[in-house]
């Protein structure tokens, strides 16, 4: 890992922040009294700016800065996020996503407008100086509004010099922010042969004389803060007095109150005699102040603690940053062993030696198992996913003009990680459609009398071994008689050929249709759907349409879970060998002398249900005699059963999924390949294309019955 | 990486080009060394239904499936059994610029050997009963003519 560029890592990590950002900001859109967003989104702003400085990117860090401290009204709840505040509040979480993946083209004027505009909508209501008061501050000073400084109480972690940061560059900052006194505490230095070079042992008082912000002190010690224990007191105006050096020796109780409620450590209340100088004469009689002030000085510390430590919880727990390249090779790594055990298997079944077979299940029991943890490990919630269309909705309700509700549901549904990449780009053409051709404009929707607000939703669910995502809206629906006029247009039918609705829909994904009369910016170009529908293909998936006039229209993506690794069936046909996946397949049933008998007649009766089946041994090259006692299989997409009639069944196989070669795109009923355990590659059949292609024969023979 | 690119890459400062002498059928082919990946024994290829005819079959190499191409049938040639010489050559070339792994069957691999541009001969335009386009061009080696293919033209 220590390879990785760091910018990089922050890149990752900023965009992750903005995806949380965005949610919050729209998430605002609906409920602006949410505290929690707010927070979530503040929280997610001031990473961003810490880890921004970090790094270098100082643009970006001071940008963030001037956005977070408008946004700081809100966090207070002082204003209310308008739509007008979260739409710039959106604008300019793009601009500083510009600033980190494009520092040099960005403008700075557009930052600039960003910030002004901001400024606008927030300055009314509140006055800069209390922009600068801090939340988290003001709980401290509830009595005293202006502090004069802040007495800190540091206390590092003894390791804190193995971790790389240096106490004294800490200090130092410290010191920027105004003149500081500095007294290090050494009760804690042991003699010299008990001490740990490489532990720090000292403790420090600063008291610091400068009217600054608590987040100031704060963020110099951001990076630590896990480490440290850090206790603030404001100083009052009344005791400003102690900038007059006064040595005194101090009364315990005055110091007593101030640090013994946050940091327990005895070494501490007993001030030092180096500690004299900073401890003011009128701490005698302040004793009481500072006592109350220091009381409700935790509760607010331990509320910007809470956070921390919610993040870094959620941190620790939830993920760990793996390359996507580690996982892509750690698959194939799992593939190979998975191919290797299946030849152990095959050779262990063929011996005869007890121990080598018990060893050959243990090892596919492993195998399965690590295969599964593997593509588990692999495995993305689609709600990533979905939660960049909320912004893209946004916008383009915005601009069309048509206040569009945007559901989402099945967020934790899981998806291979390619996959996920792979789907984004489909589903932003189907959401476009839907907004832009399936919702009608306000009027249109008042005369149909529903709601002037359209609805799209985008859902997905798991279904078996497949992934169903589905688009819907509830705007007008699929005009079928325009396609149909249009494809006679166009010439891709015959006028006054018989078709079903369902037929005519296919128009949709041929390339170059559009029934847009008009070609707006954002579709209508005909160009889409049929990319939509090739990208789903490719993912050996498949697009089911169904609309209802006035209702609606819903697009549904049927995916496979993964691309790598399935459980198959494998089979026998004459010689060569398939697989079908097991996902598909309902039962196996032996294929009956009667039906073997009729040639006519290829339906099966499948408990009084007529299946259609196909006989393999058509399709595929088969040498040989068939089997006397011949199988079926009965498999199934959607609604749709159909029977494969093969030689042998032969038993489970883990398939791991090789794609043909470009040379082999034209065949269409294999889906791809894989490698059995003698090292023979078998083909995967697929079973989309067996259905349709064993509907095309029964409707061929229904026509050849009815002439 | 498109044809003329491979050419450049593996013709020598002399004009001479490396190559992988195979035998097909009654002919001999000069395969571009820089496009040969390996030579391996013939294994047990599977049929792959509906595909088109020169490639017929896939095979597993190494863990990758890969196509399998038959130059006979590019050709017309008669097809024949398997002798003890029959070979498998794995070439690499690029098609819709990706890589892609192919199986030849070699009736024989004779040698890995130089063969020169200066010996270029004329491709017939009459009495050839291939595809002209299959062929970059025929050139004379130890006094016999071979074929220099356009293995991206004949697999595409």
């Amino acid at each position: 890992m220590s390879a990785l560029d760091p910018t990089e890592v922050f890149r990752q990590e900023a965009s992750e922040l903005f995806e949380t950002l965005e949610g919050a900001l729209l998430d605002l859109c609906q409920r602006p009294d949410d505290r929690e967003l707010v927070d979530s989104a503040f929280r997610a702003l001031h990473t961003i700016k810490g880890s921004g400085a970090m790094f270098g990117f100082d643009k970006v860090a001071a940008f963030t800065h001037e956005f977070e401290t408008a946004f700081e009204l809100v966090r207070k709840g002082e204003i209310k996020p308008t739509q007008e505040l979260i739409a710039v509040a959106l604008a300019a979480k793009d601009y500083i996503r510009a600033l980190i993946e494009a520092p040099e083209t960005t403008d700075a004027i557009i930052g600039e407008a960003i910030l002004d505009d901001l400024k606008q909508l927030v300055a009314p209501t509140a006055p800069r100086s209390e922009v600068a008061t801090p939340a988290t501050a003001e709980v401290a000073a509830a009595g005293e509004k202006r502090s004069a400084g802040w007495r800190l109480h540091l206390e590092f972690d003894s390791h804190i010099l193995c971790n790389g940061s240096n106490p004294l560059d800490l200090l130092e900052d410290l010191c920027k922010l105004g003149p500081c006194f500095v007294v290090p505490v050494t009760d804690d230095v042991p003699l010299l042969d008990e001490l740990e070079p490489e532990y720090c042992y000292l403790k420090w008082d600063v008291t610091l004389h400068a009217d600054c912000e608590k987040s100031a002190i704060d963020d110099v010690f951001m990076f630590v803060a896990d480490e440290m224990k850090l206790t603030l007191t404001p100083l009052t105006q009344a005791e400003l007095p102690a900038q007059q050096p006064a040595p005194e020796p101090v009364p315990q109780t005055a110091m007593q109150p101030a640090s013994a409620d946050a940091t327990p450590a005895p070494t501490v209340a007993e001030p030092m005699p180096e500690a004299e100088p900073t401890v003011e004469p009128a701490a005698v009689p302040k004793a009481e102040p500072v006592a109350k002030e220091a009381a409700p000085q935790p509760a607010a510390r331990a509320e910007t603690r809470r956070d921390e430590v919610k993040r870094s919880e959620e941190r620790g727990i939830a993920t760990v940053r793996v390359q996507a390249e580690r996982l892509d090779e750690l698959m194939d790594r799992v593939g190979e062993l998975v191919i290797a055990q299946a030849r152990l298997s095959q050779l262990a079944a063929a011996g005869s030696d007890l121990s080598i077979k018990m060893i050959a299940e243990e090892i596919e029991r492993l195998a399965a198992s690590l295969r599964d943890t593997t593509m588990g490990a692999r495995m993305v919630p689609i709600g990533s996913l979905f939660g960049r269309f909320r912004r893209l909705v946004h916008d383009l309700s915005r601009d069309l003009k048509k206040p569009v509700e945007f559901v989402t549901s099945g967020e934790d549904t899981e998806l291979d990680k390619t996959m996920i990449e792979c789907l984004a780009d489909p589903l932003v053409h189907l959401i476009r459609n839907a907004i832009d051709h399936g919702i009608e404009d306000t009027a249109a929707r008042a005369v149909a009398g529903k709601t002037e607000q359209g609805r799209i939703e985008l859902h997905a669910v798991h279904s078996g071994a497949q992934v169903l995502v589905t688009v819907r809206d509830n705007g007008g629906g699929l005009n079928t008689a325009r396609i149909r006029a249009k494809a006679e247009e166009q010439g891709l039918i015959a006028p006054g050929a018989a078709l079903s609705d369902h037929e005519i829909h296919q128009f949709l994904f041929h390339p170059g249709f559009s029934t847009a009369q008009t070609v707006s910016a954002l579709s209508g170009r005909g160009v889409g759907m049929d990319v939509v529908k090739r990208t789903i293909e490719n993912m050996r998936g498949s697009i089911d349409l169904s609309t209802k006039p006035g209702q609606g229209t819903s697009v549904t993506l049927r995916l496979p879970l993964t691309l790598a690794i399935i459980e198959g069936l494998l089979i026998r046909v004459g010689e060569g060998r398939y697989i079908i996946p097991l996902s598909a397949v309902e039962e196996c049933v032996e294929l009956m002398a009667e039906d073997q008998r009729s040639r006519g007649r290829n339906f099966l009766n499948v408990r009084g249900n007529l299946v259609p089946f196909l006989r393999l041994r058509e399709i595929l090259p088969a040498e040989g005699e068939p089997e006397l006692h011949q199988k079926t299989i009965i498999i199934s997409t959607g609604e749709t059963r159909v029977g494969l009639v093969a030689d042998q069944i032969i038993g489970n196989h883990q398939t791991v999924i090789k794609s043909l070669s470009k040379l082999h795109s034209d065949v269409t009923i294999f889906s791809g390949a894989t490698i059995l355990g003698d090292g023979t590659a078998a083909l995967i059949l697929d079973v989309a294309q067996l259905v349709s292609l064993a509907q095309a024969q029964s409707e061929k023979q229904q026509m050849n019955e009815a002439a | 990486m498109s044809a003329p690119e491979v050419q450049e890459a593996a013709v020598n400062q002399d004009g001479s080009i490396q190559v992988v002498m195979i035998g097909v059928g009654d002919e001999k082919f000069a395969l571009d060394a820089g496009m040969v990946r390996e030579i391996i024994d013939p294994i047990p290829a599977t049929r792959v239904a509906g595909a088109k005819a020169f490639v017929p079959c896939v095979i597993n190499v190494r863990g990758n499936v890969i196509p399998l191409a038959d130059l006979r049938i590019r050709f017309g040639m008669p097809m024949t059994e398997d002798t003890a010489e029959t070979r498998i050559v794995v070439i690499e070339l690029a098609i819709d610029n990706e890589p892609v792994l192919v199986g030849l069957t070699a009736d024989k691999v004779y040698e890995v050997t130089e063969i020169s541009r200066t010996n270029v001969q004329q491709t017939p335009r009459v009495g050839m009963h291939w595809k002209p386009e299959f062929i970059r061009f025929i050139t004379k080696w130890r006094e016999e003519f071979v074929i220099v293919p356009n293995m991206e033209r004949i697999l595409n």
